[in-house]
């Protein structure tokens, strides 16, 4: 510490000790709601004045590091900010009773006990995963044949790959609403003429739910399908030329070569479709809102046929005005989710290395 | 917040000089603000508005204000009741909160301990439609009365030979729905019924409005005992809902077929408009202007007991104001907004009804002389739907939605009915 002069340690101490002091004071009027108009800028210089004393801390064996700290700084805090912080007080919520103004008492583990009494929530679980389950196949499937079809030599491929893709850049409650209209005015006028079927299959939990199953993979296909199409072109002319001097014909080109080469893009579309399934949320919304009726379910008629998860974390919180219950559902769906993905990697990787 | 000593000056600027007495008024009252510790927002009190349709009319409400009195009010508007309320708790965690907003009754728990009471305020000795919490006083200001039940066609009733009056009864609703029905084509109708129980996005009207006449029906307004029942752990009264359901299978049976089970909104108030349907199960909201219908409308009573005769009417929400927020300009602002220039706009250009006795003006809602005869009658019934749990209507109207598809009959509605509210008050 020799090699510093005191004006410098009297600079870089007294920048971190007025600087904290700052910021301190200007969030500490911030939270006591003092009326403290000068609040942002205390917090801000004095937020300068500390890293600027960090800087300029006297030491050599640690200042790289230092500067690591500062440069990773403005990131580690909007993470903080939007993910970290807000997921520890969505856990700690999930233990009171908070209404989404006031929490008047700590409940313990209530709201998680109560989530599983309701047989409606378990049923919301199930439908979810059995919505994955179909998605996972379906999307890939269709995605992987379209994205045969565009990387064939069929004209107007362009065409073909913009129009596919189209779907994705709708939102999904737009498209909620779209495919609501067609379901229930378009299809009928079918349906009611040739079969005896004068309703909208939106009005029926079994048809409803094939209903969302379509109109995600229409959306979300288009997309998966441009990942694939990297993914085919990234297979080396020369490997798909040695096979066809081979003799191999297109079955087993594609058997063969084709998609043990695409290995790790599969990997990349399950993973995608895989948690985008799961957080299937406006879609849901737009076109059933959670409606359908189960007639009996664990000795219940349920009037939530087609709500999957996401859905009911927010109508619990948001519509039945119940949200600390609807964060305990939220970090069961943050636990599902992280376990899925978790193990879904895993598996994947292995596979990989193993093809 | 931080604006507050520039917005206090241009307050009483912004008066002009037609009345000089109320500008220096007004001046006082900000200075008397702003030394309250900056309660007052210097741009002067704000006010958050539920229903998009009337907007432009409160703009224009806030505008008269500033012009007679020079206090300023800052109108912000949220669609639909249920999102207001999720944005005001979003406004409350960022400390940004109205000082006046709306509230639907069952929301004032919530806000228990927020809400000023505005009991002794000179417009509560005009109305007897203002919400009063057990906790808080008097905290709602009543800005609108709606009314719903069966809203009919005077004209086509007419032509079929159809007295509403009589509709007081299943048995003449029955006979009523038949002889309709048989004279379809020389009526020009398309259908008797304009009801729909389609879920999703109509599920507001089954679940809470259409629900709500099996709570109220041919009760007196201040009559709690089927809604007191239901909020007793989701109690319901066999009976009633027997005939209820009863009633509602007449319904379905005689409802449009293509509107029942898939229908929208628009598709159904068209039809009415339209002339398409002889009766409508929506409220007075449905038909706004007289402009919109050729012919004369009216309420008739969801009869399903013999002697129902009552319909449902009273504000479905209210004005608040924000016990933290500038009570005093909000207070201020309910004494106006309850005089008749305020009412001149709201009754004449945004199309509400007034619940102040005072009012002079006749609403021009086409319903509004049905809706007036049975509450000067007495014959009306409370908005008692809207203290029931929150998001009850989700699961109530799925069931509406199953009887219309024929996967039940009246007998198993009424159990269905019973067991889910059974367990959604449960669970």
């Amino acid at each position: 510490m020799g090699e510093f002069t005191a004006g410098r340690k009297a600079v870089s101490f007294g920048s971190l000790i007025i600087g904290l002091i700052l910021m301190i004071y200007g969030l500490g009027t911030a939270i006591a709601k003092t009326g403290n108009n000068l609040r942002g800028a205390e917090i801000l210089i004095g937020a300068v004045l500390f890293f600027a004393g960090l800087y300029l801390f006297p030491t050599l064996k640690y200042h790289r590091t230092i500067v690591n700290i500062i440069f990773l700084f403005p990131l580690l805090f909007a993470f903080a900010v939007t993910v970290i912080i807000p997921l520890v007080l969505g856990i700690g919520y999930s233990f009171t009773d908070w209404d989404g103004i006031r929490i008047k008492g700590f409940v313990g583990f209530d709201n998680y006990i109560r989530m599983f009494k309701q047989p409606g929530f378990i049923w919301s679980i199930l439908i979810t995963f059995l919505f994955v389950f179909f998605n996972i196949i379906l999307v890939n499937l269709v995605a992987f044949l379209l994205a045969l079809l565009c990387t064939s030599r069929i004209k107007g491929l362009g065409f073909f790959r913009a129009a596919y893709f189209l779907p994705n850049l709708i939102g999904g409650i737009v498209l909620g609403y779209i495919w609501q209209f067609i379901f229930s005015s378009v299809i009928t006028k079918f349906t009611s003429a040739f079969w005896d079927m004068r309703y909208s299959m939106l009005s029926d939990t079994k048809t409803a739910f094939v209903g969302i199953v379509i109109v995600y993979i229409w959306q979300y296909a288009g997309y998966i399908m441009l990942i694939y199409i990297t993914g085919l072109n990234t297979i080396p002319e020369d490997v798909l030329e040695a096979s066809s001097i081979d003799g191999a014909g297109a079955a087993q080109t594609l058997f063969n070569i084709k998609i043990p080469m695409l290995a790790p893009t599969i990997t990349i579309c399950t993973f995608l479709t895989l948690t985008s399934a799961f957080k299937q949320f406006d879609v849901n919304l737009a076109l059933t809102n959670g409606t359908g009726s189960v007639a009996d379910f664990m000795g219940n008629y349920l009037t939530n046929g087609t709500e999957m998860l996401a859905l009911n974390i927010y109508s619990t919180a948001v519509i039945n005005n119940e949200y600390a219950l609807g964060e305990a559902k939220a970090v069961l769906f943050f636990i599902i989710l992280a376990i899925v993905s978790i193990v879904q990697v895993r598996i994947s990787n292995k596979r990989e290395v193993e093809m | 917040m931080s604006l507050s000593a520039c917005g206090q000056a241009a307050a009483p600027a912004a008066a002009g000089s037609d009345s000089s007495e109320t500008a220096e008024a007004a001046e006082e009252k900000s200075s008397e603000e702003a030394s309250a510790e900056g309660t007052a927002t210097g741009d002067g009190i704000r006010l958050l508005n539920g229903k998009p349709e009337i907007d432009s009319q409160l703009q224009e409400l806030a505008k008269l204000y500033n012009e007679e009195t020079g206090y300023v009010l800052n109108v912000e508007t949220i669609g639909g009741d249920s999102s207001a309320a999720d944005e005001l708790k979003k406004m409350y965690q960022a400390d940004n909160m109205p000082d006046i907003f709306v509230i639907e009754a069952n929301q004032a728990d919530t806000w228990d301990g927020m809400l000023a009471d505005l009991a002794g305020e000179e417009w509560t000795d005009k109305t007897g439609f203002e919400l009063v919490n057990s906790s808080m006083g008097t905290i709602g200001f009543p800005y609108t009365v709606e009314a719903t039940a069966l809203g009919y066609n005077a004209d086509v009733l007419n032509a079929a030979g159809i007295d509403p009056s009589t509709l007081t009864s299943p048995g003449a609703y029955a006979d009523a729905f038949k002889t309709l029905d048989d004279k379809k084509g020389e009526l020009g109708i398309t259908a008797v019924l304009g009801w729909c129980a389609e879920p999703a996005n109509l599920g507001w009207s089954s679940g809470t409005h259409v629900f709500g006449q099996y709570l109220d029906a041919g009760l007196k307004a201040d009559d709690t005992t089927y809604i007191d029942l239901l909020n007793d752990g989701g109690k319901v009264d066999e009976a009633r809902m027997k005939s209820f359901a009863e009633f509602i299978g007449l319904m379905n049976q005689y409802s449009d077929p293509e509107l029942l089970v898939d229908g929208t909104y628009d598709q159904q108030v068209a039809g009415f408009k339209e002339g398409k349907y002889a009766f409508i199960t929506q409220g007075n909201w449905c038909v706004t202007s007289p402009d919109d219908v050729s012919f004369e409308c009216g309420f008739a009573p969801y009869a399903f007991e013999d002697g129902i005769d009552t319909i449902i009417a009273g504000p479905p929400s209210y004005w608040v104001a924000y016990s933290e927020g500038n009570v005093d300009e909000a207070k201020e602002f309910f004494n106006w907004c309850a005089g008749k220039s305020a009412q001149d706009i709201l009754v004449n250009k945004a199309g509400l009804v007034s619940p102040f006795d005072d009012c002079e003006f006749e609403a021009v809602n086409p319903f509004y002389k049905s809706m007036k005869s049975y509450i000067d009658a007495g014959k009306y019934s409370g908005w008692h739907t809207m203290l029931k749990k929150d998001g009850l209507q989700n699961v109530t109207c799925q069931v509406f939605a199953d009887y219309a598809q024929g996967k039940l009959d009246a007998a198993s509605f009424a159990s269905t009915m019973a067991q889910v509210i059974q367990s959604y008050y449960a669970n």
